[in-house]
Order: structure tokens, then C-alpha cells, then sequence
């Protein structure tokens, strides 16, 4: 019961207003929030009591109009009109700096009898820019109590709670939108037939289409049946026409401005940013000094790391009891879980800088730069939105393929992005790389770091050509366009963002420690126990590492894999990565952690030592080749997979995906390692 | 400079985003910028002096006079 006592209450607005920021101010939660159209593509619902009064918010994707054209706006329209019944009233947001567009939604809202509570923000960047606006005469215009808040400030936050907790939501029964003279007649008979309740939602219910085949069937109504007048895009677009006419004589009296005022920061770095050379070169640059600080930065917090899992792991094996307790702890669970932590700043400092990017309105530049280029491969400029966060992982950046329009672009897009290097391949790389790349440097660039960022221009390449590979063969439905907002330039939230990188990196190492600590209890088990060796045994204990049950099993698939140029330990770690790529360096601490026990040895030396029965190293140039290749392409992901079912509601480009990605991974690993060996 | 005239009459293959960002008769727009190899163009527009990004396509829906 409690459930259905909470007040619930919609966020809505165009995107890029400053929902989400509205939503952090009011909620505990933290969200992700963004100076980029389309941050918020699924919806998202946070808490707050206030005067004990529990309220549940949802933070709706930004739409321009009720009439959706991508699949984000399709889940607000969808939520907005469906679950009328289940919320109190929706807060609407406008922006200061850009009432005209906003309003054409608001206004649409209004005519469908939604009760709403305006909202508009940022009034101190119009203000800064000359621009006044008379909030009462505002208010009388659109019939509505309006509250000003500077969200990012925590200002107006308590005038919002408090109209909430009064339920100022207000339903004026007035109708902005006229309908046009000559649908009027139908309308109206459809009204009164269909038992509408106002004109507004029959013109909608024609206009979005959805009501066609009722339509039809009362097609007795019209005298003269005028389907081409009818058509759901023209009659969209005369509303959309008319309201804006009528929005404009509103703003006329209510705004006054200093004339010409110049966005100066933003035309001055778009002189560079957005240049025909320039602007390429600054974004390389930008990847540039990313990748260097990933891999140099974060060098030290991360030796910190693996220094002190060292010693807890020395520490745990010396203080223990000595048993099989002592054995699985020392060995597995804290070189386990270490082999992870170790990459939380390398994470934490990518996602950072990503987040910054997204903040400062940057990537709606990125996108207008690379449409051009990214069309031959059949993606749209707005998938270089998803193929950089990708980077980081490929379950946000799946999901925010949502506000690509165009369904085949979408589609391609979400097919390719789990080939960027993510954060879980990242552990992976480093430790292969750190095996089989000497130390020496070119140009002061370390070789190590040279693979490296070789592996993400790899991951990068392999996305576009299967991306154009893979578009022969879906069909395109609708048009292929880009229209998009270029938001100013803003300030990014520095200490803001730092807070949501710690809470994404503690996700990280909670979220895989879990897997790993599973992995690891379930491995120590398997290699603890083996088959009996004495014929009154049920089965032996403590057996050497190569006469477990694990080994049997690692054994078992070396078939499959020999030809990669894997050895059976390699195997183990590669079936446990398809629960997590990240898992691979747990598996593989925790195996070679349990060949000998001098856990003050790192793991990496115990690796590079390790010889095959015939004298070959394992991780010797041919292996390391084929091992980094088979991670760059193949599809270990679960949840990935998970994301992409859910959002191509299909098996077949899920099974697809997996299968395209998996077998070209086997096939170039071989082919490498057959080459190289 | 320029001012918006109207659409192509073949409105309905254009995409309604257009209208909706505000792209309307009347409305004087300025192109700034365009990628390299006829990429999209970084238009602005409106009192508002908003600013958007749309391709070559779309811009040939829209019918425009020069004003100087």
C-alpha cells in the first residue's frame, strides 16, 4: 500500500534544459546530467520527503513535441499520455534562454488537460545576457503559477517542494491551440462521437496517427472524405506552425531585451572548434591528452593499489590459520578482487573526462564534425555519441543510441559499439601488454602505451568497416537526417562530476568484486578438490593445481583453443570472461596465485615465468597477440547482451552481434597466432 | 543573412524536427559554419539566436530569401 501513497510527478521538458539537474537538486539520487540533447534517453525515477511527504519523481527524456520522432521521445509521449491516471501532475521546465521552443511543448501539455507546475530555469544566464522576462505578466499569459530556479544552486528548489506538497498543479481548462477552420466540422463530430474530451485531444489522436483505423471506421462522419488533408505529418505540421505563431505574440510582451547580444564565449570557441581543420585537430588532441592521462596519471594510484593488495595477500597467508580458509583468501579472493581495484583510477579518470566533455556542450560539436565522415559507414553523426562512450562501457552507450531518428543508423550503431574498448577490457590489455611489450619508448611515447592506444584505434576500425559491412544487409525505414540543437557552451560541474565518477567507480569494484569474488570461491573450489588418486578416497584435496578438477576441465576445451595458441588456464579464464571481460584478470590472479605460495610475488612475474610442457612460454609474443585480438573482438559481455535484446526487442540481432563478434575473434586470433608463432 | 520563406511543398517527406526547433517562416538565420566535404551546416537563428545543426538535405526543404 505504501507504494501507491507516494505522490508521483514528472519531470518534462526539451532536452537539455536542465531536467536532470532539477532532478539531483531535488532527489538524493545522482544523475547523470549533460550539456548534450538526449543525456536522459530512458526514464528515471529518484525520491524525496518533504515535510513528510514521500514524493517519487520521474525524469522523462526530453521531447520537442508531443508527436515523437525518435525512440527516446517516444517513451515520454508514450509515458506521459498512458500513465495520466497514476501521476499527480507534471513539472514542467523551461529554460530562460530558450522559452520559445519550450513553450510549444508546454502549451501541447496544457490543451491535453495535464495538470503542470512551470518551472523556469537559468533566469540568471538570461539576465547576464540583457534578456528580462516579466514572470507575472508571464504567468497571467499562460494562466499558471510560475516558480524561478537556478537549479545547479539548489535555488527555488524548497518553492518547487513546497508547491508539490500543495499540489499547485494546475489544469487550466483553457485550449491554446485553435483548430483550424477547415477540420473544425470533423473534429468537433469526432468529439462528440468518440467522446473526446476537449478538440484538442481528437486533432492529437488524428495527428499522431494512432487512431487512423478508428478513424476510417467512422469514415460516415466526414461529408467529403478529404484523406489528404488528414494525413498525421500535415496536420502535425500546421499545429506545430500555429502554435508558434501564437507563442510569439505571448513572448512579445513579456520579454525585453538589450538588442544585440552576443553569445561571446561560444562564438568565439566555435571560431576553433567547429573549424574545417582546426576543429579536427583539437578533437584528436582532446583524445590525445585522455588516453595520456589514463595511462600515466594513473600509474601511481595504481602501483599504491597493487602494492597493497600484495602485501594484504602476504599479510592474510601469514596471519590465517594454515588450512584451506587461509588458502582460498590469500589466493583467491584478495588477488582476485585486487587484480580489479587496481583499474578503478584508470576508469574513474576516462569517465571524468567524459563527463566534462558532455557538460560543456562539446559533443554536440563532435557530432556535427563527424556526420560527414561517419556516413559512408551508415551511421549518423550522432553515433559518435554512443562509439566514444563506449569506452567506457557499452551498456550506457547502447542505451543512448535512443535519440538516433533513424531506426537502421540506431540499429547499426548499437551492432557496433560493444567493439569499442571498454573499461573491462582495459584490465585485460594492460596485463597482456605488460607482458609481451618490451619497455622501450619511440618519440617518448612508451611502446606499452603506443599498444595501447593501438588496441583503441583497433576497436574504433573494427566498429566502422562492420559497420559498413553490416549495413547491406538491414533495411532502411524512414528517412536518415540530422537536426540538432548546438546548446552554448557551459562551465562543467568539476566537483559535480567527480562525485558521480567515485559513485560509478565504487559501482565498478562493488558490482565486479561480486562476480570476481564468486569466480574466484568457485575456481578455488575446483582446483582444491581433483579426481581421487587413492582408490579409498572419495575425491583428493589439496591436489597440485594440474591434477584438479579445474585442470581436467581447462584441459577438456584445449582442443577448442590450442590453435589460438592458448594453453588451459588461458581457457579458464576466457570461459569465465563471458560473464565480464574484467573477470579474465581475476581468473588468472586467482590460478597463479594458487601454483605456488609466494603470494609476495605479483602475479604479473608469476605469469611472464610460466612455460608450456614443451619449454614455450605461455604468454609468449604469438599468444599475447592473439589474446588481445580475441578480447578486442569478441562479444563476453552478458549483461551487454541483455541491453542490446532490450533494446532491439529481437534475438536474431542479438544472436547476430554475438555470433559476428565471437567468430571473427576466434578467426583472428588464429590466424595471428598461427602467423606469429 | 537570410529569411525563411517556406517549406518545399513536399512537406511531408520532411522531417518535423525542423518546424520543431523553431525553423519557421519569417525567422532570420544565419549560416555559420559547415563540415568539410559538404557536411552538415551550423545554422543560427531566431531572436533566441539559437543555434543548430542540420545537413544539406534538410536545408533544401526550406525555401529562403538573401537579406542583406
Amino acid at each position: 500500500m505504501q507504494d501507491s501513497q507516494k505522490k508521483q510527478v514528472l519531470l518534462v521538458g526539451n532536452p537539455n534544459v536542465g531536467k536532470s539537474t532539477v532532478f539531483n537538486a531535488l532527489s538524493n539520487k545522482k544523475q547523470k546530467t549533460g550539456n548534450y540533447a538526449g543525456v536522459t534517453v530512458a526514464s528515471h525515477s529518484g525520491t524525496y520527503t518533504y515535510r513528510n511527504e514521500e514524493v517519487e519523481i520521474i525524469d522523462l527524456p526530453g521531447s520537442y513535441s508531443i508527436y515523437p520522432s525518435s525512440e527516446d521521445e517516444a517513451i515520454f509521449s508514450k509515458f506521459l499520455i498512458d500513465e495520466q491516471k497514476n501521476y499527480a501532475g507534471v513539472i514542467y521546465i523551461l529554460e530562460a534562454l530558450s522559452l520559445k521552443r519550450g513553450l510549444l511543448l508546454f502549451q501541447q501539455i496544457q490543451d491535453l488537460g495535464i495538470p503542470m507546475i512551470l518551472v523556469v530555469n537559468q533566469i540568471d544566464q538570461a539576465e547576464r545576457r540583457g534578456i528580462t522576462i516579466d514572470i507575472l505578466k508571464f504567468s497571467e499569459a499562460l494562466g499558471i503559477k510560475i516558480i524561478q530556479t537556478n537549479a545547479k544552486e539548489q535555488i527555488g528548489i524548497d518553492d518547487l517542494k513546497e508547491a508539490v506538497l500543495h499540489n499547485e498543479f494546475v489544469k487550466t481548462g483553457r485550449i491554446s491551440f485553435e483548430t483550424p477552420v477547415e477540420h473544425k466540422d470533423f473534429i468537433q463530430k469526432l468529439v462528440s462521437h468518440k467522446g473526446f474530451d476537449n478538440e484538442y485531444k481528437a486533432w492529437m489522436s488524428l495527428s499522431l496517427g494512432t487512431d487512423l483505423g478508428r478513424i476510417e471506421s467512422i469514415v460516415g462522419l466526414m461529408e467529403e472524405p478529404d484523406s489528404k488533408s488528414l494525413v498525421p505529418k500535415r496536420l502535425q505540421v500546421q499545429e506545430t506552425v500555429r502554435r508558434y505563431q501564437a507563442v510569439d505574440k505571448i513572448l512579445a510582451d513579456v520579454i525585453s531585451k538589450k538588442p544585440q547580444f552576443k553569445e561571446l564565449l561560444t562564438e568565439k570557441l566555435d571560431k576553433v572548434l567547429v573549424h574545417k581543420f582546426w576543429g579536427y585537430v583539437v578533437f584528436l588532441m582532446i583524445l590525445l591528452v585522455i588516453f595520456q592521462s589514463v595511462f600515466f596519471l594513473a600509474e601511481y594510484p595504481m602501483n599504491w593499489i597493487d602494492t597493497f593488495f600484495s602485501w594484504l595477500a602476504a599479510f592474510t597467508s601469514e596471519h590465517l590459520p594454515e588450512g584451506p580458509v587461509n588458502s582460498l583468501i590469500s589466493n583467491g579472493i584478495v588477488p582476485g578482487i585486487g587484480g580489479i581495484v587496481v583499474f578503478a583510477p584508470q576508469i574513474g579518470i576516462l569517465l571524468y573526462f567524459l563527463y566534462l566533455l558532455e557538460d560543456s556542450g562539446y559533443m554536440a560539436r563532435v557530432v556535427f564534425l563527424m556526420d560527414r565522415l561517419l556516413r559512408p559507414f551508415g551511421l549518423n553523426g550522432k553515433s559518435i555519441v554512443p562509439l566514444v562512450s563506449g569506452t567506457a562501457c557499452a551498456i550506457p552507450a547502447v542505451i543512448s543510441t535512443r535519440n538516433i531518428e533513424n531506426l537502421k543508423e540506431r540499429l547499426l550503431t548499437i551492432l557496433v559499439t560493444p567493439f569499442m574498448t571498454c573499461s573491462a577490457r582495459l584490465p585485460v590489455y594492460s596485463i597482456i601488454i605488460g607482458l609481451i611489450i618490451s619497455d622501450g619508448s619511440f618519440l617518448g611515447i612508451r611502446y606499452k602505451a603506443l599498444v595501447l592506444m593501438g588496441m583503441y584505434l583497433l576497436g574504433f576500425l573494427v566498429a566502422l568497416f562492420s559497420a559498413a559491412a553490416l549495413k547491406r544487409f538491414i533495411k532502411n525505414k524512414g528517412k536518415t537526417y540530422l537536426v540538432m540543437d548546438l546548446p552554448t557552451y557551459k562551465k562543467p560541474l568539476f566537483l559535480y562530476d567527480l562525485k558521480m565518477v567515485l559513485g560509478k567507480v565504487w559501482e565498478f569494484i562493488t558490482g565486479a568484486g561480486k562476480i570476481i569474488f564468486i569466480v574466484s570461491i568457485i575456481i578455488w573450489f575446483l582446483s582444491y578438490f581433483g579426481p581421487k588418486q587413492h582408490p579409498d578416497q572419495f575425491v583428493a584435496t589439496n591436489v597440485e593445481l594440474d591434477h584438479s578438477y579445474l585442470a581436467k576441465m581447462g584441459k577438456g576445451i584445449e582442443p577448442v583453443i590450442a590453435p589460438l595458441g592458448y594453453d588451459w588456464k588461458m581457457g579458464v579464464g576466457i570461459l569465465t570472461s563471458f560473464v565480464a571481460r574484467e573477470v579474465f584478470v581475476g581468473t588468472m590472479s586467482t590460478l597463479y596465485s594458487l601454483e605456488d605460495d609466494a603470494p609476495e610475488v605479483k602475479v604479473i612475474d608469476k605469469m611472464r615465468r610460466d612455460v608450456k610442457p614443451d619449454g614455450e612460454k605461455v604468454f609468449s609474443f604469438a599468444t599475447g597477440v592473439s589474446v588481445l585480438l580475441f578480447y578486442a573482438f569478441a562479444m563476453q559481455c552478458v549483461s551487454t547482451l541483455a541491453v542490446v535484446y532490450r533494446e532491439t526487442k529481437s534475438w536474431k540481432w542479438t544472436g547476430l552481434q554475438v555470433a559476428m563478434m565471437t567468430g571473427l575473434a576466434y578467426f583472428v586470433s588464429m590466424i595471428a597466432y598461427q602467423i606469429l608463432k | 543573412m537570410g529569411k525563411i520563406l517556406g517549406y518545399d511543398n513536399d512537406s511531408l517527406k520532411m522531417p518535423n524536427k525542423i518546424i520543431e526547433m523553431g525553423l519557421l517562416p519569417d525567422t532570420a538565420f544565419r549560416i555559420l559554419y559547415q563540415a568539410p566535404f559538404s557536411g552538415p551546416m551550423y545554422v543560427e537563428f531566431g531572436d533566441e539566436k539559437s543555434r543548430i545543426a542540420l545537413r544539406e538535405e534538410e536545408g533544401n526543404y526550406i525555401i529562403v530569401e538573401e537579406l542583406n
